[in-house]
């Protein structure tokens, strides 16, 4: 989700301190004018949407556990390298967010405290930590946590243990107003403080163009939650389109500042881009849980070559605007700097992972197990 | 300030350690994510068994007997499941002691079962290999008896009169069965059709209701599926498309067949004492919850 500011380069230290055994360490308390507190809000506002009106399959109990965990490791990550006690706000965030979009299967809306499933939404915040503080390759985060820790939560523990919050928000009409309202509210309410309206325009034309034609041209899907045979037309359209689950990822996931492009052209390319690995990707699906998935890693995939995209746009607008500047060939010295980033294992780790989530995204559509699960067919009575 | 990232060259022995392991996690993951060589879901299990031929008769004895199968063995694969249902095996009788001739008892069935009946002395009933006998009663008496063992079973039985035993065995493949062969007499004629809903529970399918060239009317099912459960039962109600246990329940229904099978394609005569034409749809019922599991609208063809 959207995290203006990093952990790892902490404001400076507050005149508050606690002493331990002689030691004195730096308290840094939550701010007011922090803005992850405004995203927070938005999240903790559809989480209560969700408890009351929205029949989220997510407990209270799944919630606070997955926000304690990843607030927990972010802040013992922290104070290993700061040695300054911070509230850790992108943790906590990180974790609210997986609990937002991440579901057990199983997991009984109403049922404020179960734990069911609680290791898969362990495992989703300490994939999403680890990501964040050991993938830096170019001496940030490169992919967006909680993005990260949900994709591969999808793809290696797979549907027959968790699934992501479904595209139809229903069946509450009074719910799903209040949720769109929040969300879009809560939209120009932070991409307007971090400049990234025009990127999550560029992404919702983009996709919405996309989709609609392959509405035209007959794709459908399947959903546990829809009676009646596939979801085809311009119900295909508006369930993937204009859902408002995927509102919440292009508005608070792939619009997050420190993974997303810097620059405002390429935030634009960047946007567009994310549509089309998301299109591309949804195009080969005929499940919910396919079509879900290639859209979260789509940004997996996109924030892999976010410096690549960031480079090719500085050059491109450069040789625009100077139209003699020359093409730089390609030396063998650059040849040999490529070949020494592959060899750096946060490079090669990025590598993988921008190659095999889109691989095995693709490899769902025709998973079984998730086309008799989204038929409803397995013999549970909540398989999601 | 320190700061452990997956690094670089000059990285300390403990850390290109962490470094190695972090990026075969990292393949590891991208292996597993792909379902390589099944490993997702035999690391996690899967929520598709093996899939395996439908039946096509309630009774077993009747596949040997065929010599054109209904659905054709490619076709009749499938990882649907159905609520445990129990198929005929065969029917054996005798008078005093003997050695049955083996019957066979399919691998992929969960338990086979002999509901035995016995007129004087006692009735003893063994298979080879198992301590516990299957039936030791009295007569006259009649009961049922349960054996896990599969394969060719020859059956030792001690009698002191006459005996009979109806053995099933209990599967949970779905059942595909043809059509009746009243169904496609000349004089009947499809009154009511209509595709099924859910309403608790996921249920699909199409029904259709005959009145059959006797007067009798029966129902089939086609490609139907209801999540599974024991005691399921198909009742006609008058509504036109219950959408709630609780509407359903606000309503008379009348009982129109058990539905021991929850998947295939199945066949049922109706009660006579039941007219279809008078009611709109069909429920698919659990007694024992009180739910309505799913249902489906009935109209003229």
């Amino acid at each position: 989700m959207t995290a203006p500011t990093s952990t790892t380069a902490p404001a400076p230290p507050r005149p508050h301190h606690i002493t331990v055994r002689g030691q004195e360490f730096p308290v840094v308390l939550p701010n007011k004018r922090d803005p992850r507190l405004k995203l927070s809000a938005i999240v903790i506002s559809i989480h209560v949407l969700g408890q009351t009106l929205l029949d989220f399959k997510v407990s209270i109990a799944q919630i606070l556990i997955t926000m304690a965990v990843c607030g927990l490791i972010e802040g013992v990550i922290t104070f290993r390298n700061t040695r300054v006690l911070a509230w850790p706000a992108s943790g906590v965030l990180t974790g609210s967010s997986i609990a937002l979009i991440l579901r057990a299967s199983g997991t009984v809306h109403g049922d404020y405290w179960s734990l069911n499933g609680i290791q898969f939404f362990v495992l989703a915040g300490v994939v999403s930590l680890l990501s964040k503080h050991l993938i830096r390759p170019t001496g940030r985060h490169l992919f967006n946590p909680s993005n990260i820790g949900i994709v591969w939560c999808l793809l290696v523990v797979g549907p027959n243990h968790v699934f992501a919050q479904y595209l139809w928000w229903g069946p509450s009409i009074l719910g799903q107003v209040l949720a769109y309202a929040v969300i879009v509210f809560g939209a120009f309410w932070v991409l307007r403080a971090v400049k990234m309206i025009p990127m999550a325009l560029s992404f919702m034309i983009t996709f919405a163009v996309l989709i609609g034609l392959f509405a035209i041209g007959g794709r459908e899907f399947i959903a546990i939650w829809h009676e009646g045979g596939p979801i085809r037309g311009i119900e295909y359209w508006v369930n993937v389109a204009l859902s408002a689950e995927v509102l919440v990822f292009v508005f608070f996931m792939i619009s997050d500042p420190q993974t997303a492009a810097k620059a405002p052209k390429a935030r634009v390319v960047y946007g567009a881009a994310v549509a089309a690995v998301a299109a591309a990707l949804v195009y080969f699906q005929q499940t919910e849980f396919g079509i879900k998935v290639s859209i979260l890693s789509s940004l997996t995939v996109v924030t892999a070559a976010v410096p690549l995209l960031e480079s090719a746009v500085r050059r491109w607008v450069q040789r625009g605007e100077v139209a003699d500047i020359p093409e730089s060939p390609r030396s063998p010295r650059r040849r040999d700097s490529v070949v020494a980033a592959l060899r750096r294992p946060a490079v090669a780790a990025a590598l993988i992972i921008a190659v095999a989530a889109p691989i095995d995204t693709v490899l769902l559509h025709d998973n079984k197990q998730v086309i008799l699960i989204e038929r409803g067919q397995v013999g549970k009575a909540n398989a999601q | 300030m320190t700061h452990t990232t997956l690094s670089g060259p000059a990285a300390s022995n403990a850390q290109r350690l962490l470094s190695v392991v972090g990026v075969l996690a990292v393949v590891a993951s991208g292996a597993v994510g792909g379902n390589l060589l099944g490993s997702r879901e035999r690391l996690w299990g899967s929520e598709s068994p093996v899939a395996r031929p439908a039946a096509g008769s309630r009774d077993a004895s009747t596949d040997v007997a065929s010599p054109t199968p209904t659905v054709p063995p490619s076709q009749a694969q499938t990882v649907l499941r159905s609520q445990p249902w129990w198929r005929g095996v065969t029917k054996l009788e005798g008078n005093g002691s003997t050695s049955a001739a083996p019957f066979t008892v399919a691998d992929d069935s969960l338990q086979w079962r002999a509901r035995w009946t016995c007129e004087t002395g006692r009735l003893l009933v063994r298979v080879p290999n198992q301590t516990r006998p299957v039936v030791d009663a009295a007569c006259p008496g009649a009961s049922t008896g349960y054996s896990v063992r599969k394969g060719a079973v020859g059956v030792a039985i001690t009698a002191d009169g006459p005996w009979s035993m109806v053995i099933d065995q209990q599967v949970d493949v779905p059942l595909r069965e043809p059509p009746l062969p009243v169904m496609t007499e000349p004089g009947t004629r499809t009154i009511l059709t209509g595709s099924l809903y859910r309403i608790d529970q996921v249920g699909t399918g199409t029904i259709n209701v005959y009145r059959l060239a006797d007067g009798r009317t029966a129902l089939r099912l086609d490609e139907f599926f209801v999540t599974a459960n024991i005691d399921l039962e198909l009742r006609f109600s008058p509504l036109e498309a219950p959408r709630s246990t609780q509407e359903y329940m606000n309503s008379p229904s009348v009982w129109a067949a058990p539905l021991d099978v929850t998947t295939g394609s199945l066949n049922f005569i109706i009660p006579p004492e039941v007219d279809p034409s008078r009611y709109r749809s069909v429920v698919v019922w659990c007694p024992i919850i009180d739910s309505a599991y799913a249902a489906a609208t009935l109209k003229q063809p």
